[in-house]
């Protein structure tokens, strides 16, 4: 693993991670039971990130959309469960495993239908102002049918547990491991399986794909399928500690844009590592910056990164 | 990925400049006597469409209730019409709603729930020479310009963040509850920061000591364990709050979490710890939370029976926010009466030297308006939730329940 640029990369970036927050608890005058609580906690906020960020990658990355209905989409993957939850009184977490399917169809559909007709255009301005008017579309149905008063999912695990003497939300945690899972399944399919063989290939090179028979848009329909799938898990995840609101999901979007920069467009365990990465610097960043302090640490290692690797930590030197 | 990159700027700029209105336009002008125009503006759209939505049907309903009550007796009975604008949450769409609504023959204008927002409205009030009564809208600075033009009608952020230190205060000696050192968390920006600072001034003077204060961006916040974290490490008898509705849910929520050894979570102009969905929406964690705010009058009969047509009307409950809406069409109605004229600068005249009593809110009085146009009997009481409900409990005139406190027992 050392020898690859990328094993070197995750031990580069897990080192100063390590580095810095030992840096946190050795120099930071801090209480080291707080500092502990905020490594929990951005760990778990890191979760949440990665979860929200990896249907985008996969849309971003392969098809070259820039999605501005992610978060719309959030949303409705939150209302979706909450739906299944307050009418037929299922488990949240059977309804996120209901959703999935469900989001996926939608994407499938979108892509099948709209995007479709518009990405063998030149540029991606089409594409770009059609997932900007489905947002439009997605937030106002929201607000038609659900209204615009905060919603709330019960969660049947609500609690909290002790970790190293730090407080650990059990809804977050769920969506933590969520995440991970989400993460390595999409891994595994991009790896292993002829689909995922298709998607790279057409990833990498669109033409030379549809040369040796794939059939582009139907690639084209299941990764915006399985990006909208992913969101729906997130979604359904992420609804038991949300105030559910049409606009729920919007406050994500342009973190995720920035981890999945970050990581590297198209790249799964970009955005596993950005996610995380970004969830840490920002929570232990609220220790020594007040307001939006922290935010401006994470942009400035956006930026940091871009230019030393304009590419993205995971990204494919084109 | 630059090509990217830019389109992504644009589309964002885009989206930020354009904006279309969805309203219906009412046809009406401001020299009939048959009716009379109010414009309103509120967001109806955007995040804030919830509240938006409320407030609107408050204003909704007051100009049915006048009306069926035989309209303005001074202009011959003359109805009222609401002309609705959408804000959009948004100040330069506000803005150009205020202008709309006006070249299409409002007489006044209410509104707005943003500051922002509502600073540009006042503005535009200004110049046209056209009264703008505040349902909501917190900062200082509005009334701060030397407008003429501009009423409002709940407490502004100085004196609720000064108020609410004096209401902890008393309620502290009244229970014989020790708080010697409050730990502050509150949302960035003018909001919150001027509720922080004259809780501080207040409080300092008293001999309280404000050991921390912890802010946080609203814009992006999903996690309330380290705020809540810092603020106990300061070891505080209290933590206040100040901020929204998601944002607070998540602060109740960590404290819930962390059961720290603190005598009260005490919100001061908070927009969840007095909202009826709090409770529901927090669970376990909303028990015996406090919560300093203006609020609709729960020991009048008045506001009960409005209350209660605009829940089987809406099918939501009224907020305090909704029932100051229908407080400023009141306002203007009695202005209208007052004055018998149609003329907006006669009707400014008459809501400036106007004392309406019998208001809906908990208030100390009357509602009269000072030079600057703020109302000099706006005040906040404390709310506590107590079995799921959001209850009043200071000061004991208008309580009802009474107050526990300290209100946790760690």
């Amino acid at each position: 693993m050392l020898t690859t640029e990328r094993g070197r990369i995750v031990l580069g970036l897990f080192a100063i991670t390590v580095l810095g927050i030992a840096a946190v608890y050795l120099f930071g005058g801090k209480d080291s039971n707080l500092v502990t609580q905020t490594v929990v906690t951005g760990l778990l906020l890191g979760g949440v990130y990665v979860l929200v960020s990896l249907g985008l990658t996969l849309i971003f990355g392969v098809l070259g959309i820039v999605n501005f209905a992610q978060g719309a989409m959030l949303a409705m993957a939150m209302y979706l469960v909450y739906f299944m939850v307050s009418s037929a009184g299922i488990n949240p977490y059977l309804a996120v495993v209901l959703s999935a399917p469900i989001m996926f169809g939608f994407g499938w559909l979108v892509q099948s239908t709209l995007m479709n007709r518009l990405i063998t255009d030149v540029g991606h301005s089409r594409p770009l102002l059609v997932t900007l008017g489905l947002s439009l579309l997605i937030s106002n149905t929201l607000l038609m049918i659900f209204g615009g008063r905060p919603l709330n999912v019960p969660s049947p695990y609500a609690g909290s547990v002790q970790i190293l003497g730090a407080i650990a939300d059990v809804p977050r945690i769920i969506a933590f491991v969520g995440a991970v899972i989400v993460a390595g399944g999409l891994i595994v399919i991009l790896r292993k399986s002829p689909v995922g063989l298709a998607i790279r290939a057409v990833a990498a090179n669109g033409t030379g794909a549809s040369l040796v028979g794939v059939n582009v848009k139907r690639i084209y329909a299941m990764t915006f399928g399985l990006g909208a799938a992913s969101v729906g898990v997130a979604g359904g995840l992420l609804a038991p500690f949300t105030s559910l609101v049409p606009s729920a999901g919007d406050q994500f979007t342009t973190l995720a844009f920035v981890i999945v920069v970050l990581g590297g467009l198209g790249s799964v365990p970009g955005a596993l590592v950005g996610g995380i990465f970004i969830g840490l610097l920002q929570t232990v960043g609220s220790l020594f910056l007040p307001g939006s302090g922290p935010l401006l640490l994470v942009f400035g290692m956006f930026v940091l990164v871009l230019f030393l690797r304009p590419q993205g930590l995971f990204g494919a030197n084109k | 990925m630059k090509k990217h990159t830019l389109v992504v700027v644009a589309v964002a700029v885009a989206l930020g400049m354009s904006g279309c209105s969805g309203t219906s336009n009412v046809a009406a002008s401001g020299d009939s006597v048959d009716s009379v125009t109010i414009g309103s503006i509120h967001p109806l759209s955007g995040s804030l469409s919830g509240v938006g939505g409320l407030m609107n049907a408050g204003a909704k309903m007051a100009v049915a209730d006048i009306n069926e009550a035989g309209g303005i007796g001074s202009l011959g009975g003359a109805t009222l019409v609401l002309n609705e604008g959408d804000s959009q949450g948004k100040a330069e769409i506000g803005q150009s709603e205020a202008q709309r609504l006006i070249s299409e023959g409002a007489v006044a204008l209410i509104g707005t729930y943003q500051s922002d927002v509502t600073q540009n409205v006042a503005s535009v009030a200004e110049r046209a020479k056209v009264p703008l009564v505040i349902d909501v809208a917190v900062d200082d600075k509005i009334l701060e310009q030397g407008y003429s033009y501009s009423f409002r009608i709940q407490p502004d952020a100085t004196s609720m963040g000064a108020s609410g230190a004096r209401s902890l205060i008393a309620m502290g000696e009244a229970t014989g509850t020790e708080i010697d050192t409050v730990a502050y968390i509150h949302i960035e920006g003018a909001f919150g920061g001027s509720v922080f600072e004259a809780f501080k001034t207040e409080a300092e003077a008293t001999g309280i000591t404000v050991a921390d204060e912890i802010t946080y961006s609203g814009a992006n916040f999903s996690d309330a364990t380290t705020q809540v974290t810092q603020a106990l490490a300061s070891d505080p008898d209290v933590i206040v709050v100040t901020g929204y509705f998601p944002d607070n849910l998540l602060i109740a929520e960590a404290v819930n979490a962390l059961k720290p050894d603190i005598k009260a979570v005490f919100g001061i102009a908070s927009g969840a710890y007095d909202d009826n969905s709090f409770p529901a929406a927090a669970g376990e964690a909303a028990s015996n939370i406090l919560s300093a705010n203006y609020h609709y009058s729960a020991t009048s009969d008045r506001a009960a029976d409005i209350r209660t047509r605009f829940e089987a009307a809406n099918g939501e409950s009224m907020e305090t926010a909704s029932m100051l809406s229908y407080q400023a069409v009141e306002v203007i109605a009695a202005a209208l009466e007052e004055s018998g004229s149609v003329d907006p600068e006669v009707l400014r005249d008459a809501i400036s030297s106007l004392s309406l009593t019998d208001p809906l809110l908990e208030f100390n009085g009357p509602i009269e308006f000072d030079e600057n146009g703020q109302n000099i009997n706006a005040t906040v009481v404390v709310m506590q939730v107590q079995d799921g409900a959001v209850e009043q409990v200071f000061p004991t005139e208008i309580a009802t329940k009474e107050a526990i406190l300290p209100a946790f027992s760690r």
